[in-house]
């Protein structure tokens, strides 16, 4: 490539603004991408290439069979919002009664 | 040990990007967005805190599918926001750094490797392009006919499910081999194309059987071409429906390494 400087100065059009399938990216696709796809880099924190390799593994899983990831134990998902709707409503909830229980015993660990 | 609270989180590495391009933008928790530039390439960052985003925290909130969401989406708005003003090549979720400094030391050494995947993706995009079949959709009457149903509905039944069971399995490996063709056309129309894995229908919000999720790096100023052709392939198999999405940022094609 020794030609680069002599692209154009075209601009995109707003990304995902002129989609063409009806609906806005799906999760699976985001995933898939923003896990799977771009440049790795090791920054400051050490941990979070390995974690997000075995992350990246477990969501390819998924995102093929959501069945399989079962089947081999892969269940973190289990109550998945972006399955459900429902589940999403009842997670988020969860948060707000733990938030509040946290507000209204501050001397207590909240962990599980 | 620095005695830092907050760290840097890089959303991607763009080539020509002005302040004015991220005037007003946001990132992760609605801090404003950041350009360090370093021997001409611009690295996007926001501050993002520690508590959130150290080791510790990281392990325990990658488990977490809703802050997961969150992150990744807010990630996909930034690139999808820089990679409509200038070359971007998107780095993967999560990666920080602790300073300024080392963000441009980061720059430093990745230097020619980042300029060549900016090269690869300058002036182009990323089209996503799936293919799914429905098998049984049609052609229904043409098994039931085949068995006398009126005397032996039994027999009659277990026929029709194995009929089944076989048109489905010709209708998919059918659509895979028509898959092939599509794909070797839409990468003939594009400076590169990659596979993308299989997607569950649970997941893609689809209908039917994914025989191709692919991948596509193409000239902006080849856009429609590219487009025109999706829809005439689309007409020529009509057994096939056909999802075209983009443009995307090219994901898929950023790579430090030649793909």
């Amino acid at each position: 490539m020794t030609d680069s400087i002599a692209q154009p100065p075209t601009r995109a059009p707003a990304y995902g603004a002129t989609s063409r399938a009806p609906n806005p990216a799906s999760l699976a696709d985001v995933l898939e991408r923003v896990l799977d796809k771009g440049i790795i880099i090791a920054g400051d924190i050490r941990v979070d290439l390995l974690q997000i390799e075995l992350l990246t593994i477990r969501i390819r899983l998924l995102v093929a069979s959501v069945d399989k990831a079962q089947e081999m134990g892969i269940d973190w998902w289990r109550h998945d919002p972006m399955l459900n709707a429902d589940a999403r409503e009842l997670a988020d909830e969860n948060q707000r009664l733990r938030d509040r229980l946290k507000e209204l015993e501050p001397s207590k660990d909240d962990s599980d | 040990m620095t005695v830092t609270d907050t760290g840097l989180y890089v959303y991607a590495v763009a080539r020509g990007l002005g302040e004015a391009d991220i005037d007003q933008m946001t990132g992760l928790g609605s801090a404003p967005l950041r350009i360090v530039t370093h021997r001409g390439l611009d690295a996007v960052v926001s501050e993002v805190g520690l508590d959130e985003f150290d080791d510790d925290a990281l392990r325990r909130n990658l488990e977490d599918l809703q802050w997961l969401e969150r992150v990744a989406r807010t990630h996909d708005d930034v690139i999808r926001s820089v990679s409509s003003a200038a070359a971007s090549a998107p780095l993967r979720l999560a990666t920080i750094c602790l300073s300024v400094e080392r963000v441009r030391a980061l720059l430093d050494q990745w230097h020619d490797a980042l300029n060549s995947a900016l090269d690869r993706i300058q002036g182009r995009d990323e089209w996503s392009v799936k293919l799914l079949v429905t098998p049984g959709a049609k052609d229904r009457s043409t098994v039931s006919s085949a068995v006398g149903a009126e005397d032996r509905p039994g027999a009659a039944y277990l026929q029709r499910r194995k009929n089944d069971a076989e048109d489905k399995a010709r209708a998919v490996a059918e659509a895979e081999a028509r898959a092939e063709e599509v794909h070797a056309q839409l990468s003939g129309s594009a400076v590169a194309s990659r596979r993308l894995g299989l997607q569950d229908a649970r997941l893609s919000g689809l209908q039917g059987t994914m025989v191709l999720n692919a991948a596509y790096l193409v000239d902006r100023n080849r856009t429609s071409a590219f487009t025109d052709l999706t829809d005439r392939l689309a007409a020529a198999h009509p057994a096939l429906q056909v999802e075209v999405q983009g443009p995307w940022p090219p994901y898929s094609f950023a790579t430090l390494e030649a793909p």
